[in-house]
């Protein structure tokens, strides 16, 4: 949902508006905007991601899957299709996500090889994406009501928030302070203190680009500084506004992918 | 017999220089002695402790070596383990005991030096569930801690629905819950555990909280033996003295052998120390065994002095012809003595190498220090003193009990020669059976005392828990197919691609894009290689995409094909095993990759109990780790497979350390893989400490063995030539011979474990009670020129040379009780040891030797007079 993290200008879109988000200084619209750049680019959008596991060791893994995705609202429940392909053993994993913001997204499972479809509970969001340094919500987008967010100072390109979690039972962090681009609103840096106050993990974006108009992510690495491990997502095949129909977001396409929608071209 | 004289008045020409030297110039003596001391005692403050048990390996052992390669690639931390135990009838699964833990846990996380995210805790894993409406839900297992009993209940239907936790966090009964703490490095671990040892007052818990873990009992045991080395060698010092000082009474006398054995130790331990050894448990012992061989020689001369020193002779003639009597025995003791400890150079325990070299090295420096350092500080006292020194010693001689019993123990040993040697005979063979009884068995945390605090934790946490001892049974891939191959069977789609205009090889010379490590690494190859079609995919046309997809999925297959640990019958194999070592009942738990699958598997397919079971294909394994792996821990499933699942570390938990239990495990194994050969193409090797503790006490073992039978050749041989003859050469062999028998036969039959401290027993048995002989066949073989009767000469040896053996052997074995009340075992060993040693040896020199002597002689005179 790298895709998802591309941005689109909003509703307002266009240029002229950079003009106002450049002067914002109220914090909270700061992140509203830079969540709907980075998770709502588009009505609708396809990208395929590939990440590249490090361990502390210097040990690789990979997966890759393909990613469709619809707004129902701007800002508001989205609908997610994640296909695996790679590893090859787990080809034709896939995760169905109905995401809520300010509530439970829910969540659906399908296993090949178990020939099973499992609704998974909602749970914490903070657990681990597929064995990765991303946390489910690192790649479905974090609720910017979660936080309370204070502008600490706006640079040359960039705003620079800090943020405290309103519930801090909820996740492992004590605050994040995060880097936005003044000109496309997107998040290029983001890191992570934990309750001894040390930095201890952190988001970079390695590539960005500007797709269909859209500014999106075409790299970003989370490190997990205090283990030593990192991952390094690359995304393609970014497509914005493709028409994507309602109704391949169902239990349906878990056992039968709608491939007119995951081919490249 | 020219070359003999001329070497004898060499020798003389020495002995006269060296006591010339010490009497004129006696300052120059203390001088130097006293800069030597003073340089090595200024290195000791760079004393570094090590207790690691791992050292006794060298550093490239093989087995070590693999043992740090599986910790690495397995991420297996060095723990601490604490361990609550509720006594109450609900056991630990109450709304107090499990706050309390929960509150330690989070506690312990935010010390430095842990590795918070690695801790394993009720609050610090997760739990793979089941609710009501049929969905999977992965939850931290006990994020916050039960405020009501039903919610205490609920953790516990958790855990024991959790094979990896059930018995291993929490026990069996339901009575003790455990913490176990990885530490970024060993070296902090007693300083963690007193940390949370002053945490655990506070949270007010009627619970039994014990910490134990290797780590934990490593370090502790090197600031007790910090302490030991401070206290205890000391304090045998002060026994030392006072025993001298009870036999011969007069403190300035004794105080010079004080000096030598102070200066020898605190040279030998700067030195050892300066020169960049670590401290191990078998060099903080070098004090201790360094203090009785450099009192020997001393107490030599000066009970011959005593002996021939009058009031109002010159004490500097007395000294010299003193020294010049005694100067061959002691060298030669000196360098046996020696030989015995250098010969632990040639065992394979580092440790054991450097306690060698270094009181061998000792030795002949007390050698030294002796022989320059007493008659200096002899010829430097008072008349007076020497005088009531005299007076004290033939006062207590008169009227001691050394001087009456000995010459009844040498008409005893003459006369009852048949019975004596009867006895020894009888003796030698009870011993050997003894030998034979040797239980070879070592464990660090018996180096604590049974009532230690280390010693209860251990046991209480192994009476609830599967074990605290781990042993890894590590199975890997044995490397077969390769790039070469890999490349062959390409070979057919890269040249239909050709045929198309295609050219697919750019893409399989990836090798310039890797490190040196990852080209011969086929794995990496591999996996750069789908990574490159792959990007190369992206941008291909139609045409070229077939052929590239063509290519990308063989190399998946061949990727597949070497996943071996996603195969279920694989998976099979180790269940089998499992079971196997749970029903010997040697194993309290086996902790597998399997576990992990079913326990997935169970849960997504309907948590119950019947689908405990491991999925049908190696995609549905995948799929079921992909899962686990979404999960607050993903990292835990690289503890039981490597990322490229081409290895497969199986957790043995034993309930003790002791290397017999794991030697029984180890054959166990075998036994199975004989039975049910491995799948193909894997092999099995053992990691984990338990292992390394049996691997370095087989090498102790032999180690010993071979040092003991060469360093008796080289001891018999020098006897040879000491005496120029092959039967005093055996008979000085003899005392030893039976010492070293006779305390390892008493090993054998009391029961106790041969450990490390008992098995270098062995060279100091030999370098000491060779001494003893040398000193009464050097002074028999005197006295029998002198008289010309054997049985005279053997009279004569019951007087002051049979009192110097004895006030030795006294000495030294008293000297070491203090080491009796040590608070760690290996000192106790030693101090008990080195007692029967000295006891064992003396009385075989003054019995048997006579014995035997005297048993030649009486044939001879009968055949004479016949």
């Amino acid at each position: 949902m790298r895709i998802l993290r591309t941005a689109l200008f909003m509703i307002v879109a266009a240029a002229t508006s950079l003009a106002t988000a450049e002067s914002t200084t109220d914090a909270s619209d700061i992140v509203r905007r830079a969540n709907l750049a980075y998770y709502y680019a588009g009505a609708d959008g396809r990208a395929e991601a590939r990440m590249k596991i490090v361990d502390a060791q210097g040990r690789t893994q990979l997966r890759q899957f393909t990613m469709l995705r619809r707004d129902q609202s701007q800002g508001g429940n989205q609908d997610m299709l994640v296909f695996f392909s790679r590893p090859s053993d787990v080809r034709g994993t896939v995760f169905r996500v109905v995401r809520q913001p300010g509530n439970e997204d829910d969540r659906w499972l399908y296993l090949p090889g178990l020939d099973l479809v499992k609704r998974i509970s909602a749970g914490d969001k903070r657990t681990s994406f597929v064995g990765s340094d991303f946390f489910y919500e690192d790649v479905s987008g974090r609720d910017p009501n979660a936080d309370r967010h204070t502008l600490l100072e706006t640079t040359d390109k960039f705003y620079v928030l800090t943020s405290i979690p309103k519930d801090s039972e909820s996740v492992e962090f004590a605050s994040y302070q995060s880097w936005i681009n003044r000109e496309t609103l997107l998040p290029e840096k983001v890191e992570f203190t934990n309750s001894k106050g040390q930095l201890y993990r952190q988001m970079e974006v390695l590539k960005t680009d500007s797709i269909q108009g859209y500014p999106v992510v075409l790299q970003a690495k989370i490190s997990n500084l205090a283990r030593g491990t990192s991952t390094l997502m690359q995304m393609r095949g970014i497509r914005f506004d493709l028409g994507l129909p309602e109704g391949i977001f169902s239990e349906r396409s878990l056992r039968t992918p709608p491939t007119q929608w995951l081919r490249k071209k | 017999m020219e070359t003999n004289q001329l070497q004898a008045a060499e020798a003389k020409t020495i002995k006269h220089r060296v006591v010339e030297l010490a009497l004129n110039r006696p300052k120059t003596v203390y001088a130097v002695i006293l800069l030597m001391v003073m340089v090595c005692t200024a290195m000791m403050p760079l004393l570094t402790i090590d207790t690691d048990p791992e050292n006794m390996l060298s550093i490239d052992d093989p087995a070590r070596v693999f043992h740090n390669q599986v910790k690495r690639e397995f991420a297996m931390h060095d723990m601490v383990v604490v361990g609550a135990v509720s006594n109450t009838d609900q056991g630990i699964y109450n709304p107090k005991s499990l706050q309390a833990l929960a509150k330690l846990s989070s506690q312990i996380q935010n010390l430095d030096g842990v590795i918070s995210t690695d801790q394993m805790a009720l609050n610090t894993v997760d739990n793979i569930s089941q609710e009501s409406s049929g969905t999977i839900r992965f939850q931290w297992l006990m994020k916050h801690a039960p405020t009501t009993q039903q919610q205490s209940d609920t953790v516990r239907n958790a855990v024991s629905r959790l094979p990896l936790l059930q018995n291993t966090l929490v026990s069996d009964d339901g009575r003790a819950a455990a913490i176990y703490v990885p530490v970024e490095s060993k070296e902090y671990s007693y300083q963690l555990a007193e940390q949370i040892r002053m945490m655990i007052p506070k949270l007010y818990s009627s619970d039994e909280y014990h910490i134990t873990g290797l780590p934990v009992a490593e370090d502790q045991f090197g600031v007790e033996m910090f302490v030991q080395m401070g206290i205890a060698a000391p304090m045998a010092g002060l026994a030392i003295f006072l025993l001298m000082w009870l036999f011969f009474r007069s403190i300035p006398l004794v105080i010079g052998p004080m000096i030598v054995a102070m200066a020898t130790v605190l040279i030998v331990m700067g030195l050892l120390i300066g020169m960049g050894f670590t401290v191990h448990i078998m060099s903080s012992m070098i004090a201790i065994f360094l203090m009785p061989i450099a009192v020997v020689d001393s107490t030599h001369i000066l009970s011959e002095f005593a002996d021939r020193y009058k009031p109002g002779d010159d004490a500097k003639a007395v000294i010299t012809k003193v020294v010049e009597h005694l100067f061959t025995p002691m060298l030669y003791t000196s360098i046996t003595s020696a030989v015995g400890f250098f010969s632990l150079m040639l065992t394979p325990i580092p440790p054991v190498k450097i306690f060698g070299a270094f009181i061998g090295f000792g030795i002949f420096l007390a050698f030294l220090l002796t022989i320059f350092f007493i008659p200096a500080y002899i010829s430097r006292m008072k008349p007076e003193s020497l005088a009531s020194m005299q007076a004290a010693i033939h006062r207590m001689e008169g009227e001691g009990r050394l001087n009456r019993w000995l010459p009844i123990l040498g008409r005893l040993s003459i006369r009852g020669r048949k019975f004596v040697l009867l006895c020894f005979s009888g003796l030698l063979a009870v011993s050997i059976v003894g030998v034979t009884k040797i239980e070879i068995n070592d464990n660090p945390v018996n180096w604590f005392k049974g009532d230690h605090e280390i010693r209860i934790a251990d046991r209480v946490l192994n009476e609830h828990f599967a074990g605290t001892y781990d042993a890894w049974l590590v199975l890997k891939t044995s490397e077969q197919a390769g790039k070469e191959q890999f490349l062959q069977k390409a070979k057919p789609i890269i040249e239909h691609a050709k045929n198309k205009g295609i050219d697919l090889t750019p893409l399989l010379l990836t090798s310039g894009l890797l490190t040196d490590e990852q080209q011969t690494d086929f794995e990496s190859w591999l996996q750069v290689l789908s990574t490159n079609i792959d990007d190369q995919l992206f941008d291909a046309d139609d045409d070229e995409a077939l052929w590239l997809e063509e290519l990308l999925n063989f190399t998946d297959q061949v990727r597949e094909q070497r996943r071996l640990f996603l195969k279920p019958d694989v998976l099979q194999w180790m269940t089998g095993l499992q079971n196997y070592l749970i029903e010997s009942g040697l194993v309290g738990k086996v902790n597998a990759l399997p576990d992990v699958v079913k326990t997935v598997n169970r849960e997504l397919l309907s948590g119950n109990e019947s689908d405990f079971k491991l999925p049908a294909n190696a995609n549905g394994v995948a799929q079921a780790l992909l899962q686990y792996q979404s999960s607050h821990r993903p990292q835990d499933l690289w503890h039981f497979v490597t990322p490229d699942y081409r290895s497969s570390l199986m957790w043995l938990q034993l309930t003790s350390g002791d290397n017999q239990h794991m030697s029984q495990v180890i054959a166990l194994v075998d036994s199975y893989i004989r039975q049910h050969p491995l799948p193909a193409g894997l092999e099995q090797n053992w990691a984990g400490k338990a292992y390394l503790n049996v691997i370095w006490q087989d090498a102790m073992v032999s180690g010993m063995l071979d040092s003991l039978l060469s360093s008796f050749a080289v001891v018999f041989l020098m006897m040879v030539v000491l005496f120029r003859s092959l039967k005093y050469g055996i008979l000085a062999m003899l005392p030893l011979t039976f010492t070293i028998t006779f305390i390892y036969g008493l090993i054998g039959w009391v029961g106790k474990d041969y450990d490390m401290p008992i098995a270098v027993l062995s060279a100091l048995t030999l370098g000491l009670s060779v001494d003893f002989a040398i000193h009464f066949l050097e002074r028999f073989r005197e006295f029998h020129k002198q008289f010309g009767s054997v049985t005279e000469a053997l009279q004569a040896m019951y007087e002051e040379p049979g009192r110097a053996i004895t006030r030795n052997a006294i000495v030294i074995a008293a000297g070491f009780t203090p080491l009796l009340l040590a608070p760690l075992v290996p000192y106790i060993t030693v101090g008990v040891f080195l007692a029967s040693i000295m006891a064992a040896s003396a009385l075989t020199t003054l019995m048997l030797l006579p014995a035997l002597l005297a048993f030649g002689q009486k044939e001879k005179a009968q055949k004479v007079r016949i």
